[in-house]
């Protein structure tokens, strides 16, 4: 295994020769998570903000609001009918959400009282938005129902009861307690800046480690891989010299990332056996991948060309970019057959839910297959003579 | 492809393979360093099959393949130390032998440079140099000078010539016929893939019917003039292309004036004539109707 041990230290020098490998490997990867991960965040301050216009300023009216700021989906932002309807036209607010004058005189009458929530056609959440204003307006009504109730019982006026009404339900404890638990149940997902720092280490290795077909061409282009097959190394220790040094060129590349993002961005990468598991899979996964794509191209422009469409596509699938819940279920369907799928969970499970290397038995299982059809796949397919 | 082709090389040989383009020539090296599979025949070095036992013969062959295959962002020492290691050395017997092949090609002082830095020819010296770090026994040289200026050509001639004296055995390929007449005292032309004449400069030369060929260029050929060139009981073949007529003689003088005098009396512009001795080049004209260089 001498003359592997050469190939692959020859290849790690390649790489490292290179200034623009070190931006590749490590800047890039880092300003996306900076960019990606705090572009949506996580905290309250970061929720959706919606524009509230209350032009009938009655008990009902402000009694209707107070239950819709109860949520956890959004924040209301009071501003006048006019500036309202700009921001939502500029895009600086989701939507708003205007309460005519007559809202009070209408829900006394019975009738359904008009509400208008108004929202750009890209705004993905407003279905759940409006089934919550829905239900406050359930809620409003039957509160009025019971205040005018108390009130012809006890000759009060209503107003005061309804006020009574809706502080005591607001305050009320709900039956269902939420408990944080650290594993398992409270945090399903990752965060923005786990996601984004997972994702993007995926996305940029695989960028890197698709070189492994770079290689191989370049190889047989310039002449080396003929001279190389006239020395006496064995098929099995070529492809393993190049194996061995994107399968350690992949781990310093995440390593280092993992070190980073710990220090910059605070992200917990959870245990570190089950974290060496799952990258030491994907990284097998990966230069698989390069090794199969090798064996399918036959020019540098070919590989460049597939790799990125391969890279970037299966990213997409893969929820590199965005969590997979808010996509179709076929789109759900189809990511399953995709490796970078396999690694988020893997991920999510390590970092979100603090779990071990029993936990990403399946992520793991799943990505030593693909790594074994890539492999045998790729293998079969590159011409040694 | 290549057919029929046999040739054996005694060690310490230098055996040039001559062909143009397209011969066959690297094909048949290709096969002689394992490189590619032969579906009939055998090839042995050094006693040891090719085709049973070709990570024994790799061993004992150094190649110089006719691409600079060299590793450009790497330094000269590193590339060889690098080759010096695929051949089996450890890496202090491998930087032990970069040091004395980079003195023996001339590219001591320039060890720590990267080859991208390196003009064609000392690109050409380095690739030379990979192939002899496990000082092999036979060195295959695939048209190690194509593509340089005359002075690094001298070089490598002179380097090859070296490593001959020194013992190695060489098989070079060439389409040069001036470097194989230089390098190698058997030589073996190739063309369309089959051998079409095997044995020294000497034994290749003999066997030209008409020893020099004459070469005339005209301003146009008749068939009318040709034949009467043909009919000329001294002349023994005649090949023509173009405005071109290389005719192969016996008596050089008597064709000479017989030949020109004819032309002009059909009323054919004589633009040059040339006279040349016997060579490989004219053999290879001779069997083939085609120049070395076609």
């Amino acid at each position: 295994m001498r003359k592997a041990w050469a190939v692959c230290l020859l290849e790690l020098k390649k790489v490292f020769q290179k200034k623009q490998s070190y931006f590749l490997m490590f800047a890039m990867p880092l300003i996306f998570t900076l960019i990606f991960g705090g572009l949506s965040g996580d905290g309250s301050s970061d929720r959706m903000k919606l524009a509230v216009v209350d032009d009938d300023q009655s008990t009902l009216s402000k009694g209707f609001l107070q239950s819709v700021k109860e949520n956890e989906l959004f924040t209301l932002v009071p501003e006048s009918k006019q500036q309202a309807e700009q921001k939502v036209k500029d895009k600086k607010l989701g939507g708003m959400l205007y309460i005519p004058k007559g809202f009070e005189e209408q829900m006394m009458a019975k009738e359904d009282p008009k509400v208008v929530f108004k929202h750009g056609p890209e705004f993905t959440s407003a279905t759940a938005i409006s089934q919550m204003i829905n239900q406050s307006l359930t809620k409003i009504k039957m509160e009025l129902a019971a205040s005018l109730q108390s009130s012809r019982l006890t000759g009060e006026d209503w107003k005061p009861v309804f006020s009574a009404i809706t502080k005591e339900t607001s305050t009320a404890s709900t039956a269902v307690h939420k408990i944080e638990v650290k594993k398992g149940k409270a945090q399903s997902k990752l965060n923005n800046q786990s996601a984004s720092s997972a994702g993007f280490s995926i996305m940029f290795v695989m960028i890197v480690m698709m070189s492994v077909s770079g290689t191989i061409l370049e190889a047989k282009k310039s002449g080396v891989w003929y001279r190389m097959m006239s020395t006496p190394i064995s098929r099995f220790e070529l492809m393993a010299g190049f194996f061995l040094a994107f399968f350690i060129l992949g781990w310093i590349q995440f390593g280092i990332l993992m070190a980073a993002t710990s220090v910059l961005f605070d992200i917990q990468w959870g245990d570190p056996l089950g974290i060496a598991v799952l990258v030491s899979a994907l990284l097998l996964c990966v230069v698989g991948l390069g090794l199969f794509i090798a064996g399918f191209v036959t020019t540098t422009e070919q590989q460049s060309a597939l790799g990125n469409i391969v890279i970037i596509s299966t990213c997409m699938l893969g929820g590199v970019f965005w969590p997979l819940d808010v996509v179709p279920k076929f789109m759900q369907k189809i990511a399953e057959f995709v490796p970078q799928t396999w690694a988020m969970k893997g991920f999510t499970e390590l970092v979100a839910r603090s779990g071990g290397v029993a936990d990403i038995t399946l992520p793991v299982a799943v990505l030593l297959l693909f790594s074994a059809v890539f492999l045998v796949v790729g293998m079969s397919r590159v011409r040694f003579e | 492809m290549v057919k029929r082709i046999t040739f054996s090389v005694q060690k310490g040989e230098s055996f040039g393979l001559l062909g143009p383009n397209g011969a066959g020539k690297s094909t048949t090296i290709s096969m002689i360093c394992g490189l590619l599979p032969f579906d009939a025949g055998e090839i042995e070095v050094a006693g040891k099959s090719v085709k049973k036992d070709p990570m024994s013969t790799k061993k004992k062959i150094g190649v110089v393949p006719q691409d600079i295959a060299l590793y450009p962002t790497m330094s000269a020492k590193d590339n060889l130390v690098f080759w010096g290691k695929m051949y089996g050395l450890t890496s202090a017997q491998a930087n032990k032998r970069a040091a004395e092949v980079l003195e023996y090609v001339g590219l001591k002082d320039r060890a720590k440079e990267k080859i991208e830095t390196f003009s064609g020819g000392m690109k050409r010296r380095i690739n030379i140099g990979a192939a002899l770090m496990h000082k092999p026994e036979l060195l295959i040289m695939d048209e190690p000078t194509v593509g340089i200026d005359p002075q690094s050509r001298n070089h490598i001639l002179e380097t090859v010539k070296k490593l001959n004296q020194e013992g190695m055995t060489v098989i070079y390929t060439s389409h040069y016929m001036e470097e194989v007449e230089y390098l190698c005292e058997r030589i073996g032309i190739v063309d369309h893939g089959q051998m079409i004449a095997l044995g020294t400069k000497q034994e290749l030369c003999n066997r030209l019917a008409g020893g020099t060929v004459i070469s005339l260029q005209l301003n146009e050929i008749e068939s009318e003039f040709i034949t009467f060139v043909k009919e000329l009981s001294f002349v023994e073949q005649v090949v023509s292309k173009d405005n071109t007529i290389e005719i192969f003689v016996t008596h050089t003088n008597l064709a000479i004036g017989e030949i020109v005098g004819k032309a002009v009396t059909s009323g054919l512009q004589v633009q040059a004539v040339h006279v040349q001795e016997p060579n490989l080049e004219s053999l290879f004209l001779q069997l083939t109707g085609r120049s070395l260089r076609d």
